[in-house]
């Protein structure tokens, strides 16, 4: 997710009614896009995408292979599976970030929408910590103490990571969900800056 | 609140919050993972629950020597996972009770993390609504793995133990790593447990926790 810019909410449904009031919930609040199946969904999906929420039964391209494809191209979004079944404990080993059982209604598609927006925004907040906790060590490595003590750029380094630890704890409050937490941990390996 | 003073005597671990993580470091052979295993082992038999992630020792090991420190332990409030699996993600409950989880390496970070949910929520159907962990060791995990990983790892799992109102300990080999590993995995804990030998006797001193870092002290 970029910053101020408003979310790109991509609905892949070959159903185009329920397409359509996905649509009317979601467009006050983001930009949605909107794909009849799962081959034009692919052909929607760039780096803007933020949020996928992609019907698991379809005809042609399904929703499984929709989703791995996702994965192998590598893209920086979340998607939420939509299913007819109510899904087990085993979920958790699939590689989507949230799942939605038909029927849906309006609040809790936002929710769904909103928490993993939020989820992503950890993510980013995440990389640039790190980013700077590694600088912070690369200089605490190689400077004495009474150097760092007077170095203008070490003293801001240390007040920005002091902020953003405050910011990370504040995006999730601790994640409490297993969803949440499954889902941020797998993204740890393949996000890169 | 935690006290760890029973293993470790220091006012700073006297009461530890919930939803702290501590980074136990040491170099090789100085007994990091016998004090984790002990603080674990304390609260276990005052009624709390225990989850182990070993990347090293097999679960049945693990567990034995676990029971062993905590005779009097109730054994469906302990749990293990075990990053030495064969290839597949799997939990069941042993003949006596506890809950073991198998990943197949330590660099299965989701495994791992499915393996942790699947033993919090065990734990928790069995009435531990309070409990600690321990991971051993980082160390391992940062040959599978770059550091930025483990440490963004270190974090996520830290924000888990404090929604789970947990006590985490994690150890890691201050001799296989530089200066700059050391530092960067630093900062995703609250306080840190250092240990040194010095001719023979073991000290620790305690960092971060509660004010300035402690004087060593021999233990």
């Amino acid at each position: 997710m970029t910053g101020s810019e408003t979310p790109v909410v991509l609905i892949v449904e070959d159903e185009p009614d329920v397409a359509e009031t996905y649509n009317l919930w979601l467009a006050d609040d983001y930009e949605v896009r909107m794909a009849g199946s799962g081959d034009e969904g692919l052909a929607e999906l760039d780096d803007e995408v933020d949020v996928v929420l992609l019907d698991r039964m379809m005809p042609g391209l399904s929703g499984d292979e929709v989703l791995e494809r996702i994965r192998e191209r590598g893209l920086d979004c979340r998607v939420a599976m939509v299913t007819a079944v109510e899904p087990d404990f085993d979920i958790l080993e699939m590689g989507f970030d949230a799942y939605l059982c038909k029927p849906i209604r309006s609040q809790q598609l936002h929710e769904t929408v909103e928490n993993l927006l939020d989820r992503s925004a950890y993510d980013d907040l995440l990389q640039e910590y790190y980013s700077l906790v590694e600088k912070q060590a690369t200089l605490e490595a190689t400077k004495s103490s009474a150097e760092l003590a007077d170095n203008e750029e070490y003293l801001e380094l240390r007040e920005r990571v002091e902020e953003l630890e405050s910011e990370l704890s504040d995006t999730l409050g601790g994640i409490d969900n297993d969803e949440d937490f499954i889902a941020t941990l797998r993204g740890l390996g393949d996000v890169e800056e | 609140m935690y006290d760890l003073t029973d293993v470790l005597d220091f006012e700073a671990l006297e009461s530890v919050r919930p939803g702290s993580n501590i980074l136990v470091s040491g170099p090789a052979m100085s007994g990091k993972e016998d004090l984790a295993m002990s603080m674990l082992a304390d609260g276990a038999e005052h009624g709390q629950g225990s989850l182990i992630v070993t990347t090293g020792d097999r679960a049945e090991n693990v567990l034995e020597d676990f029971l062993e420190r905590a005779p009097d332990a109730d054994e469906s409030t302990v749990s293990v996972v075990d990053c030495r699996g064969d290839g597949s993600r799997r939990g069941e409950a042993t003949a006596t009770g506890s809950y073991v989880y198998h990943v197949s390496s330590p660099g299965d970070l989701t495994g791992i993390g499915i393996g942790i949910t699947e033993c919090l929520e065990y734990l928790h159907n069995n009435g531990a609504e309070s409990g600690r962990f321990a991971l051993t060791s980082l160390s391992t995990m940062l040959t599978y793995t770059d550091r930025k990983t483990v440490f963004k790892f270190c974090h996520v799992l830290s924000s888990r133990f404090d929604s789970a109102g947990y006590l985490g300990l994690f150890t890691i080999d201050s001799s296989a790593h530089d200066d700059q590993t050391l530092q960067v995995i630093k900062q995703a804990f609250d306080g840190m447990i250092e240990i040194r030998e010095d001719e023979g006797r073991r000290e620790a001193r305690v960092l971060g926790l509660a004010g300035q870092p402690t004087e060593w002290q021999e233990f």
